[in-house]
């Protein structure tokens, strides 16, 4: 199975006013093509960052991405969009979905930003698949936070434009309560195994970790604990 | 297609109605303004031309070139002809000496006559001067010359029948030519009469108007060809009180018009700034979706572009509307009829709308576009780009350029900027001290005020600073306009002289005097007048001098006096003693001959030669309607010369008769009403003093506009804290306080800091635009920030007054 996303020796740091502070020490990992990553650890560890420049968000401050095959660490920042358009889904916890725009306006978005056509058939056939056919003209304000969840992961999925398709979670299921949370996993993982996406995922929750094919556990912005949930042990190669 | 769909959804979500609005606004209020302005200029510039009665006026002393005409006729010009000149007329076996004006059919070509047909009819306006065979006469020529209406009365060897009371003239002018009453006759009577002979002392007057590029063709072509004799007067050359006047209109009205520019483009500032804290969230999830910086400032660009050309139509169409009905409904207070929207005031809002938006809205887009995506994981929705120099430097750049352009004024823009920059780095001061005082230990609302007011210190500095603007704007507006108005009435006081008597003989002056004692009319001294000619300057013939100024083109009115006149002013030198000799000199007439105390003057007078040296300079008020006089000599130089005697006296209308009185006793003496002129002068000023006020009010609206948009940027929040704080059991009252509190407080600092700037402001137009003299305005200083608390006060809190009508659970569930 080839890598869709590898990371090697990432260092990230930031000037502060009380001089520089490491949020990122010597991370690497890889990922193979529909494989599952949980990255786990207490507030602060350094797990958003992480998920940040993994998804080309921000560049590190020493080490190596490749994500869908090409280094992106090497590019600008409007590479890197590009390569966030064609290849990368993003499931916030606090949903971010644009207020001005309905349901079907806030999936049609990414095919927008692409420039391509049939942007409303694509995301209205999305929110058919997250149960949300007869909420389209709906603005967010008038969804509960799990109908917003699942716009939300309607939009990550319209995403997608190619093959290589890598869908980011940061802690999905953070503001929502316990029953509405745990439909929202099921969902992600349902569509997940269907379009055989690539899923990194970042939780609090041991449970949710659990049903990942990989578990990254940081702390302190360094790598704790990198090992396969499948008995695939061949991590200890890349991890720290 | 994108930006263009994102920003009709945007728009329905609400995001966008804050900035499109205050564009409105913006234009809305400049292309009313120029509009207004524009017209009423245009309107006033038209009544001024009714004092030439024509839009160009060749004068000359004798009949001109027919060739000059034909040229006239050749462009398309209108024309038409008056041959001015006094004379004796005749009725009953009664003389009287009047001024008389033939006209032909062309005259007036700009203004009308008002006559009345009989002694008890209303007047009558007429656009023609009497057929030939009749007479329009003044009505207090008839019980000197015992006749009726109908009557004939000689004019030489002609006999013209007198069919109209002349009751007004647009021209009425104040030169010899003008002086006694007046008989307003045809040119075609002129041949058969035989009054005009070689050598009779006649002004021809050529009128012309037509097509502005005709004109200037014209009067360039002609204006080498011109003699020393002949001049070309136009509105500025003509009437330069007037001209004054309407100068110092004009570059008020501008004044009102860049600053409702600046008060616009702060409200314009305000919303962007809003709308781009308000997009952080959006752009930071539309660049996680795979936009870049580029696409982003794309979207936005095109959205902007689209809510500029949208909303500045849109303020174009409304700012055209409103002015259109507010001409309408002032059409009667327009000196003439409203002249018809010209296409430059939509010019000037396009030009706003475009600089309001670039200037101003464009910095948060760039900053938006610099947004972090990794915000997003973050949470954290401040924006990070801390580089907002140039949203401080694009918008001011923007404006005062645009301000430029519209006032035509470095001056005028530079005395904005010291005001602005004073006001800017002001608030920053002011809000400190309103934050750090210890109005909070009052309690209560008190605190909630001022914890508002803390909370938003950033954001309270540039809210003061725009308040401030507004403030500074309409008391700037009030100021300048209480001291300019002030000063056009001081130049033409209550009981300023209205009459002037001329030709008064040496012999009659006693009695004279005696007359108006005895009628309790106090006049000005009586000075002799000599009319003679400055020919050289320390030999140097005047000749020979370089633009020549008017004082030695033609012959002026020389005269002696022991007594220095009250509104007279040594500058240099010293008056007589009783060994001195010499002359006194107009001080701006001295500086343009480039005089010096000790310089030979030499006069021709009558044919005689008189040189006396310059003895002092001296200053004098044109404007004080007393004999005045460029050389003043020093008594015992001009004795020898034939002189008549002038002098001047304020009459009030009710002893109007006294002219006649005077008049009969002594038919030689002329007498000039001024109040006639006075009273076309006083008009034109209050015309003026309408606009102001129109402009003013127009002002006052844009800035309570202004004040509330501003407000309105912030209700997000204050919606969530009032929220907060009524779901913790704050009452509704209390929270209604402290918003009357927190815009009272936020008001009289920025009414404090907008005295200043509107004081800094006053004092540099004064001194630099409107030339007037420096003042301080204490009441200013209180007037500031009790205007400011009132207005802010009650704008604000009516802006924010849902934050505490609404049910806070409702609010509390949007905002989530």
């Amino acid at each position: 199975m080839s890598a869709i996303l590898s990371a090697e020796n990432l260092y990230h740091r930031v000037s502060t006013s009380e001089g520089p502070l490491t949020l990122l020490n010597n991370i690497s990992l890889q990922l193979a093509r529909g494989e599952s990553l949980a990255v786990t650890g207490a507030s602060g560890s350094g797990k958003s960052t992480l998920l940040g420049l993994l998804a080309g968000l921000d560049k590190p401050s020493e080490g190596k991405i490749w994500l869908a095959g090409e280094e992106i660490t090497a590019m600008d920042e409007e590479q890197r969009a590009a390569v966030r358009a064609r290849c990368v889904g993003f499931v916030f916890q606090t949903f971010h979905l644009l207020p001005g725009l309905t349901a079907r306006e806030n999936v049609m978005l990414p095919s927008e930003l692409r420039g391509e056509r049939g942007a409303a058939k694509r995301a209205e056939e999305f929110l058919a698949k997250v149960g949300l056919e007869h909420r389209l003209s709906h603005y967010p304000r008038q969804l509960s936070g799990g109908e917003q969840q699942r716009v939300a992961i309607a939009r990550a999925f319209a995403s997608f434009s190619g093959e290589d398709a890598i869908l980011f979670a940061d802690e999905p299921t953070g503001s929502l309560d316990a029953g509405n949370g745990a439909k929202i996993i099921d969902l992600l993982f349902k569509l997940n195994a269907e379009s055989s996406t690539t899923l990194v995922l970042v939780t609090h929750e041991q449970r949710l970790a659990e049903r990942c094919a990989t578990h990254l556990q940081m702390s302190a912005g360094a790598v704790e604990s990198y090992e396969s949930l499948t008995g695939d042990d061949n991590l200890s190669e890349v991890s720290a | 297609m994108l930006p263009l769909r994102l920003l009709f959804r945007d728009w329905r979500g609400g995001e966008l109605a804050l900035i499109a609005s205050a564009l409105v606004l913006a234009v809305t209020c400049v292309t009313a303004i120029a509009h207004f302005t524009d017209r009423l200029t245009r309107a006033m510039e038209q009544q001024s031309l009714t004092f030439l009665a024509a839009e160009r006026v060749l004068r000359s002393s004798q009949p001109v070139d027919t060739a000059w005409l034909d040229k006239a006729e050749e462009l398309g010009l209108q024309q038409g002809q008056i041959i001015q000149f006094a004379s004796m007329i005749s009725a009953n076996d009664q003389f009287q000496f009047v001024s008389v004006k033939a006209v032909d059919s062309g005259y007036p070509l700009v203004g009308h006559l008002e006559i009345r047909r009989s002694q008890d009819a209303s007047s009558e306006i007429v656009q023609q001067g009497p057929p030939p065979g009749e007479a329009w006469i003044e009505s207090r020529l008839m019980p000197l010359l015992e006749i009726n209406l109908g009557d004939s009365i000689g004019l030489g060897d002609t006999q013209l029948k007198v069919t109209g009371l002349l009751e007004r003239e647009p021209d009425r002018g104040t030169s010899l030519f003008d002086m006694g009453a007046r008989v307003l006759a045809n040119v075609h009577d002129l041949p058969a009469s035989g009054v005009i002979q070689p050598g009779s002392r006649v002004r021809y007057r050529y009128l012309f108007a037509g097509d502005d590029q005709a004109l200037k063709e014209y009067f360039s072509w002609l204006k080498p060809q011109l003699t020393e004799h002949q001049r070309i007067l136009d509105l500025r050359e003509g009437q330069p009180r007037v001209a004054s006047a309407l100068n110092r209109a004009e570059r008020f009205l501008f004044l009102a018009a860049s600053l409702a520019v600046l008060l616009a483009s702060v409200a314009v500032g305000l919303a962007a700034r809003r709308y781009g804290l308000r997009h952080t969230a959006y752009v930071a999830v539309m660049k996680s979706l795979g936009a870049g910086r580029n696409k982003v400032l794309a979207i936005y660009l095109g959205q902007l572009g689209a809510l500029t050309l949208i909303a500045t139509a849109l303020g174009l169409a409304l700012g055209s509307f409103i002015q259109a009905q507010a001409v309408n409904l002032m059409a009667g207070f327009f000196p003439v009829a409203p002249p018809t929207s010209h296409w430059s005031p939509l010019l000037v809002g396009l030009a706003t709308g475009l600089a309001c938006a670039l200037g101003f809205a464009l910095p948060p887009l760039f900053r938006l576009a610099r947004t972090d995506p990794m915000q997003t994981l973050r949470k954290d929705w401040s924006n990070p780009d801390k580089r907002e120099w140039l949203g401080l430097i694009l918008g001011p750049s923007a404006m005062l350029l645009l301000i430029w352009w519209l006032s035509g004024s470095l001056a005028m823009t530079l005395a904005l900027l010291a005001g602005m920059a004073l006001l800017v780095g002001g608030s920053a001061l002011v809000n400190q001290l309103l934050v750090r005082g210890k109005l909070a230990s009052l309690g209560g609302a008190w605190r909630i005020a001022l914890g508002s007011l803390q909370r938003r210190a950033a954001f309270n500095t540039l809210l003061i600073a725009a308040f401030g603007t507004g403030l500074l704007a309409m008391l700037a507006l009030v100021f300048a306009r209480t001291a300019l108005i002030d000063e056009w009435r001081m130049q033409l006081p209550e009981k300023a002289p209205n009459h002037f008597l001329l030709n008064i003989a040496p012999t009659d002056v006693n009695g004279m005097r005696q007359m108006l004692e005895k009628e309790q009319v106090s006049s000005t001294e009586f000075y002799p007048m000599v009319r003679g000619r400055l020919i050289a300057i320390n030999d140097t013939p005047t000749k020979e001098l370089k633009d020549r100024p008017n004082g030695v083109r033609r012959e002026l009115n020389l005269s002696w006096t022991e007594n220095l006149a009250p509104d007279n002013r040594i500058l240099e030198g010293g008056w007589w003693d009783k060994t001195s000799e010499g002359v006194s000199v107009e001080v701006e007439l001295a500086a343009q001959l480039n005089l010096a105390l000790g310089d030979q003057l030499r006069f021709s007078i009558g044919g005689l030669e008189v040189e006396a040296p310059v003895a002092s300079f001296r200053s004098l008020d044109w404007n004080s309607m007393r004999p005045n006089f460029y050389m003043l000599f020093a008594p015992g130089t001009l004795e020898g010369f034939p002189a008549t005697y002038i002098t001047s006296f304020y009459l009030p209308p009710e002893n109007k008769l006294l002219i006649n009185d005077l008049v009969r006793s002594y038919p030689s003496v002329s007498v000039i009403e001024l109040d006639k002129i006075i009273l076309r002068i006083r008009d034109t000023i209050d015309q003026v003093s309408f606009a102001i006020e129109s402009v003013m009010a127009l002002m006052l609206i844009a800035g309570v506009l202004v004040l509330i948009a501003g407000v309105r940027a912030s209700i997000a929040e204050r919606l969530q804290e009032a929220a907060i704080i009524r779901t913790l059991g704050g009452r509704r009252r209390l929270l209604l306080k402290s918003l009357v509190l927190e815009f009272g407080l936020l008001g009289s600092a920025a009414g404090l800091l907008a005295a200043i700037g509107a004081e800094a402001t006053l004092i540099v137009l004064s001194q630099r635009v409107f030339e007037l003299p420096l003042m301080l305005h204490p009441s200013l200083w209180l007037l500031g920030p009790l205007v400011g608390a009132i207005l802010v006060g009650i704008a604000g809190t009516l802006a924010c007054y849902s934050s505490v009508s609404q049910p806070p659970l409702k609010v509390l569930r949007e905002l989530a």
